[in-house]
């Protein structure tokens, strides 16, 4: 990976004032906010320990507005604080938010899902060039090297419906476009070689559930697969269960995924967990032409319907 | 006429339909393989994609899913839910490289005891001639972890307690 890395292009996508300039507006429209008790909250990312890292912040008073950034190692979807997962965040009031573009589509899907109103919202948009990728060497700048692999093919660079928007992008480079060709080369695999590449990856996995609990989609009180009495996925990490927990968790994000990646960043197994929910979104774009965006739309593929829906399959 | 496999099929089937046509199948002496095992559900609606996976997990060869025609549907519209829901599934499915010749949905009214006939029959027979479901059998036997219980250090620790 390191040699395939260093073959890469590792001119920055945007130059290191940007960031600076980003997070400056992010300090003055949280000064803003908390200054005028629009807000109880704002949460933002702050610098991590380790060099050129990030955390999520939850920011109350103005004396903390300090610790606020924005940088390339910004990865967390902060929509996950929107949910009743996290009620404890939730609970303090109206809280602005800052969002780059996978995490205002999270933010749309949940608006689309009733699980927030517009107006409990504040949104600090950010136009995102990238951020870095799960192995990138953090001491280079956002490049082709280190940028993630689903930023390669972003489509929501610039956010739409917020309330306040941060930086202006330079022209983007193209780059190529690998989770599509990924997808494209298992998409051409003959069934049981597809299998035995799901196999080798679920049977890695180690149930830790960290690719549920990152996710802003899987706010359910109780998950059907922690159900016992009866069971409906088993629990233990074994390669049996894993499939299943693997397959019902792509099943209940499909048409509702909104492709931010955080469950492929948080799988310690490196488990290419993404590479199913484009294939559900790719798959519901084709039956229903439906496709996650930064609009909230009421309902979803999977709870609508249309009487002449294709039934080419059913007997 | 004796077969070297008999296969395990499941039949997910709505109550209101399906199940009756299954009924009429029986009450009119039509004659279908007894691999089937019939699970009555309120609606197709009802039917989670995981009751299916779990069939495949727990040792069935084949699943057959069946209800409603649409439009026919007793809570109104659960078979039209139903049916985007398995066409996104069979899709799902087949990126994990299931064989989606072992799974079969159908529209089975209640007065089609013959077409329930003939959708057993014709699974029953398919999965038959493509053999056991090899990949979760195997799939449910795995472990993980390497299962060496028995190493001598082990078995020391072990004596020790």
């Amino acid at each position: 990976m390191n040699n395939k890395a260093q073959q890469l292009d590792v001119t920055p996508l945007v130059e290191a004032t940007y960031y600076q300039a980003v997070t400056a507006a992010i300090r003055s429209e949280a000064i803003r906010l908390l200054g005028e008790g629009k807000v109880a909250a704002v949460v933002g990312y702050r610098a991590g320990r380790r060099n050129n890292s990030a955390l999520p912040a939850i920011v109350t008073s103005i004396d903390q507005v300090d610790q606020l950034i924005f940088s390339p190692a910004c990865v967390n979807n902060l929509a996950l604080y929107l949910t009743k997962a996290k009620n404890e965040v939730k609970g303090k009031g109206k809280l602005a938010l800052v969002a780059k573009g996978c995490d205002l589509r999270a933010v749309a899907g949940l608006l689309g899902e009733n699980q927030l109103k517009r107006d409990d919202v504040h949104l600090i948009g950010i136009a995102c060039a990238g951020v870095y990728g799960a192995e990138a060497d953090r001491g280079l700048p956002l490049c082709e090297a280190t940028i993630a692999r689903k930023c390669r093919e972003c489509t929501v660079h610039e956010p739409q419906r917020t309330d306040a928007v941060t930086g202006i992008l330079p022209k983007l480079k193209e780059l190529p476009h690998l989770e599509s060709e990924e997808l494209a080369r298992l998409e051409a695999m003959t069934p049981k070689e597809r299998w035995d590449y799901w196999q080798a990856h679920f049977a890695r996995c180690i149930r830790c559930l960290a690719c549920r609990q990152v996710c802003p989609f899987c706010y359910c009180e109780q998950c059907l697969c922690d159900k016992n009495r009866p069971q409906a996925v088993e629990s233990s990490p074994r390669p049996a269960g894993n499939s299943a927990w693997h397959i019902v968790r792509a099943m209940h994000l499909a048409g509702r995924c909104s492709a931010c990646a955080e469950c492929e960043r948080g799988c310690p197994m490196d488990i290419p967990l993404n590479l199913l929910n484009r294939k559900m979104a790719k798959e519901l774009k084709e039956l229903y032409a439906y496709e996650a965006g930064l609009e909230p739309q009421e309902k979803g593929p999977l709870t609508s319907y249309k009487e002449d829906d294709d039934q080419s399959f059913i007997k | 006429m004796k077969h070297d496999f008999e296969p395990k099929i499941v039949a997910f089937v709505c109550t209101w339909c399906t199940y009756a046509g299954a009924d009429l199948a029986g009450t009119s002496r039509l004659q279908y393989p007894p691999n089937v095992r019939v699970l009555k559900f309120p609606c197709t609606g009802r039917i989670d994609p995981v009751f299916i996976l779990r069939a495949f997990q727990k040792g069935a060869d084949g699943v057959l899913v069946s209800g409603c025609h649409p439009g026919d549907c007793h809570y109104m519209a659960g078979n039209y839910h139903a049916r985007r829901r398995f066409a996104a599934f069979r899709k799902l499915l087949e990126f994990v490289g299931v064989d989606l010749e072992r799974l079969q949905f159908s529209w089975v009214s209640a007065a089609e005891g013959g077409k329930w006939v003939e959708m057993v029959t014709g699974l029953t027979e398919r999965v038959r001639t493509m053999g056991p479901l090899a990949e979760f059998k195997e799939l449910e036997q795995a472990e993980c972890w390497s299962g060496k219980l028995d190493t001598p250090e082990l078995n020391e620790a072990y004596q020790e307690i």
